[in-house]
């Protein structure tokens, strides 16, 4: 593990010991619950504490398309039971990084990567890994919903067990819908259709039912891009309260055009950007959420925070 | 670092690797036998040339003009000239009937009739494309002729002495087979595709050219003139190429029309001979020296085909423009799955796409003369008349396209009709021509058994290949360089005229295997399925959304299992489609089978002997036409052909229609 420190123009700040974590009163829509389980100063996001689980942590990964390097020497760690923003303007290349967290991003054609992603100390880009077990280890939720849209909403859900070969009675299968649907605070309003096709849910029940669809694999880290852009915003804030809810149990990355929205879901915050046409995405600044936005300590984040760019 | 003392829960296993690499090679499997068996059958064609170029010498003989197998004295002449002329003279003057009428269609069925006719009129014209050639030829044998042989008469004694640089295309005798007939019946026979690709070209005419010229003060007529017309210039001319190549292959019709007399710049009312009608005729007797000869006529005639074909996708593409992500138009249309995958949504772009004059003027005006409401006073008389004219001449277009499919239909439901009864389908035609008893029952059978050899065949490596150009094919890597060669290759087959895949089986396979066969017939006919399967494939699969097979993909499904759970599910109805489109227009082939499975006069399911089919039978009574009573045999036989080939092609529709209601949910 590097220190976190980029040789370029990245740079990754700590801030200071003892700073507070955001707070219910500080949040317009906190959690009551969030200040209990909420990461001390110690665990930050490039910490090398041993005493605080990673499960996840990226050093000097770029990305590319072909020649064109969309994101250059990312480094960041992902700390377990917390959520981590990655802002920034359009085309910055946040979404293709967080692509590039699960193997993802090599699905295009021309696409790879260098450097390293580590899932619970495991090399994710390891010559004899396999990506299916890294995607099964990592979920993704979309940035619009894409359930299957024939498939009844019970048949969504088991897909992702069906597809790694679950051997499920209906028992096990039925207490999986109702638990992941209930998770995703889906249950109540689908659970008298559930055999009806995904396809006839609202746009803002179909994103929820994705992200119940990815926690039935029960994944260590969950990726969310721009999971709300699609949506209205009443699901937004929906969808939100269930982010706050979910991290107890999943690291969750996601990935946001809407600064409002990392500042109210978020432990951490990453901002990444192009600095000059043609360059590659570079992190910025990273650090708690509280200090990205309310004392950031690079001058792009505070012009991208504030609005006056991007 | 930790947790590399334990095994790597992410690592890759032997059960998974192997399930991914069984997929992929079905897949790189079925595509290299496809191209493997074609280049072998390619390879012995070539190799049967081979005794032609070193007697007369390539260029002698692609310029000589004799053509005689079996001379009273001397040595056997072959010459190509005068088929590729008359493969040309026909194809070019049906292309000056069928282009004008095309482009009507098109223009009635995108702009100038009511809305709730022009689905319909769309769906006879690609009713046009699915009757058999073999039963164009019993009609123009049967009815054409006889009813325009006076009109010709008429010409030659009218006209008989004009020349043109000494050539007197109306000098009599007039004689039953002429080229003025056989080209009327090709126009007929390539207007369908002619007018498919027209109409997907109208249809790219932006919204705001049309209405820059109703803004101008433009009657329809004058919008269509300055602003549609020139925007679609391009792909109207790669349509007729596309045409063109269709009809320089056209077969069993000819054969049946042109009266088979090889010569150049002999009169338009009296006979010729093309390329493909001599090979239709002469190969079953033909050895040595002379199927050789005609294999090198098929080669001429494949290489002709090819040519335009390449031109003609090349200027159609470039009027695409990139504009559109999926496919393209030409591949849907010549594979006739236009209209079928699309029409929903295209009907719907249409008209969204297509100003009507009617949207700009409040009260409904009378369809036939919508401008004369926005400024009957202004509008001069010379400007109303040709617009009249111009929108006459289309409505005269519409008019030529539909009448023959219209007499064709009904000439098949009157003769036709009282063929049919309960022992039609049970008995063997009779063997005394003048018998109104007997049926198809051995021609019904054949043509099953060969549809089915050929879907078994033709439907997996289809598929198959498919799913390896769009699915396991990576772009930018080398696989996907070979994806596209194989895509290369399958658009080379869908431009294969049928008589040269049937001469193609007969030296690869019959000539091998010793003997005609079922098995070679249905062979001949997977050639033709094949590509058409792989491009309806193909279609369907690229439609798949790409966020289907992330959310499979992130939710740590393998390859095959994304294929299997997502993309064959999603693109199943379309898959479907194309097999039974497919199998419909290999069912109605004449040209492969009559030197693959030869026909039959008795009733027989065994594969290795030679079998029946209706197509042939068709041909057969055509050729012998004598009795009133056998002619109602071919055309009941013709009838239930078309309800075969319909059917076939319902059902696609059907199930391509429903899958879309169902995405629509």
């Amino acid at each position: 593990m590097t220190d976190g420190q980029n040789p370029g123009s990245a740079e990754i700040t700590a801030p200071p010991a003892g700073a507070e974590i955001p707070t219910s009163s500080s949040m317009p829509h906190g959690n009551a619950t969030l200040a209990s389980e909420a990461p001390t100063s110690d665990a930050l996001p490039n910490s090398q504490d041993p005493g605080l689980s990673v499960p996840m942590r990226t050093t000097d990964l770029s990305c590319y398309f072909g020649k064109h390097k969309a994101v250059e020497d990312i480094s960041l760690a992902f700390p377990e039971k917390t959520v981590t923003a990655l802002i920034g303007p359009s085309g910055c290349g946040k979404s293709t990084f967080l692509r590039s967290l699960n193997r993802m991003h090599e699905l295009v054609p021309g696409a790879y990567n260098t450097g390293t992603v580590l899932l619970h100390d495991q090399d994710v880009y390891a010559k004899d890994t396999d990506p299916v077990a890294v995607r099964r280890a990592v979920g993704m939720v979309f940035q619009r919903p894409n359930p299957f849209p024939t498939k009844s909403i019970a048949d969504n859900i088991w897909s992702g067990p069906k597809f790694n070969r679950v051997k499920g009675g209906k028992a096990e299968r039925d207490e999986t819908v109702e638990r992941t649907l209930r998770g995703a605070g889906l249950w109540d309003e689908v659970k008298n259709r559930l055999h009806a096709p995904a396809g006839g849910l609202s746009g803002g029940q179909q994103q929820r039912l994705c992200i119940a669809r990815a926690l039935a694999v029960e994944p260590d880290v969950l990726l969310m891009d721009e999971p709300c852009s699609a949506l209205d915003p009443q699901s937004t804030l929906r969808i939100e309260d269930l982010i706050r809810e979910l991290k107890d149990r999943v690291t969750i990355v996601i990935v946001t055009h809407n600064m409002q929205q990392a500042a109210r879901v978020s432990d951490y915050t990453g901002f990444i950007t192009i600095e000059n046409e043609g360059e590659p995405g570079r992190l910025i600044e990273t650090g708690l959420t509280r200090e990205v936005f309310g004392n950031p300590t690079h001058p792009r984040t505070e012009a991208y925070v504030t609005g006056r760019f991007g | 670092m930790l947790g590399r003392q334990f095994p790597n829960p992410l690592r890759r296993t032997g059960a998974s690797v192997a399930a991914d690499r069984t997929y992929s090679a079905l897949a790189v499997g079925a595509a290299a036998i496809a191209v493997i068996f074609v280049g072998y059958l390619i390879w012995q064609t070539v190799a049967q040339t081979g005794e032609v170029w070193t007697t007369f010498g390539v260029w002698g003989f692609l310029t000589g003009t004799e053509w005689v197998p079996t001379p009273a004295q001397g040595d056997a002449l072959f010459g190509a000239l005068p088929f590729i002329y008359g493969t040309l003279m026909t194809s070019i003057l049906a292309l000056i009937v069928a282009v004008p009428a095309a482009i009507g269609i098109a223009l009635a069925t995108v702009v100038l009739l009511p809305k709730k006719l022009r689905g319909v009129v769309g769906g006879m014209i690609n009713l046009l494309a699915a009757v058999p050639s073999v039963i164009f030829g019993l009609w123009g044998v049967t009815v054409l002729v006889p009813f325009l042989k006076p009109a010709l008469e008429w010409l030659a004694d009218n006209f008989g002495g004009l020349s043109i640089f000494g050539w007197h295309p109306f000098a009599g005798p007039v004689t039953s087979g002429s080229y003025l007939i056989s080209a009327l019946v090709l126009a007929i026979m390539v207007l369908p595709i002619i007018t498919a690709i027209v109409r997907e070209v109208l249809l790219t005419v932006p919204r705001d050219q049309q209405e820059a010229a109703y803004a101008l003060g433009s009657t329809r007529w004058e919008m269509v003139r300055h602003s549609m017309l020139p925007w679609a210039r391009s792909g109207i001319v790669g349509a007729s190429a596309l045409g063109l190549g269709r009809a320089v292959g056209e077969t069993i019709a000819i054969a049946l029309l042109l009266g088979n007399t090889p010569g150049i710049f002999t009169p338009l009312v009296g006979p010729g001979s093309t390329l493909a009608s001599i090979i239709a005729l002469q190969t079953g007797e033909a050895s040595g020296l002379q199927l050789s000869a005609l294999t090198a006529l098929a080669v001429v005639l494949f290489v002709l085909a090819f040519a335009i074909n390449a031109v003609a996708r090349g200027i159609v593409r470039r009027s695409e423009g990139g504009k559109s992500s999926k496919g393209g138009f030409v591949s849907r249309a010549v594979t006739g799955i236009s209209g079928l995958f699309d029409r929903g949504g295209k009907d719907a772009a249409a008209e969204s796409r297509t100003v009507s004059p009617e949207a700009t003027a409040p009260p409904p005006p009378p369809p036939r003369e919508p401008a004369v409401i926005t400024g009957s006073a202004s509008l001069s008389r010379s400007r109303r008349v040709r617009s009249g004219l111009g929108e006459g001449v289309v409505w005269f277009s519409l008019a030529f396209g539909m009448v023959p499919l219209i007499l064709v239909i009904w000439q098949m439901l009157y003769l036709g009709l009282p063929a049919i009864s309960g022992s039609f389908f049970t008995e063997l035609p009779p063997t005394d021509p003048s018998s109104f008893s007997g049926g198809i029952s051995n021609a019904l059978m054949g043509t099953l058994i060969l549809m089915g050899i050929a879907t078994i065949i033709a439907a997996p490596l289809g598929i198959l290949t498919a799913l390896f150009i769009r699915d396991v094919a990576k772009p930018g890597t080398w696989s996907g360089k070979v994806g596209s060669a194989v895509g290369f290759v399958v658009d080379i087959l869908l431009g294969v005229p049928s008589i040269v895949v049937g001469l193609i089986v007969y030296l690869g396979v019959v000539i091998v295997v010793g003997h005609f066969s079922a098995w070679a017939g249905g062979l001949a006919l997977a050639i033709i399925m094949f590509p058409v399967v792989v491009r309806a494939s193909d279609e369907v699969l690229a439609l798949v959304p790409q966020a289907q097979k992330e959310a499979a993909m992130a939710l740590g499904a393998p390859k095959w299992r994304t294929t299997m759970a997502v993309v064959l599910p999603a693109a199943l109805p379309g898959i479907i489609t194309g097999v039974l489109l497919g199998v419909a227009r290999a069912g109605g082939e004449t040209a492969p089978l009559l030197f693959t499975s030869l026909g039959n006069q008795f009733f027989s399911t065994d594969l290795n002997e030679p079998i029946s089919a209706i197509p042939q039978l068709i041909y057969q009574r055509t050729i012998q036409v004598s009795t009133p009573a056998s002619l109602q045999l071919a055309w009941g036989a013709a009838l239930v052909l078309v309800a075969i080939i319909f059917i076939l092609n319902l059902g696609g529709a059907l199930i391509s229609r429903r899958s879309r209601s169902l995405e629509a949910r």
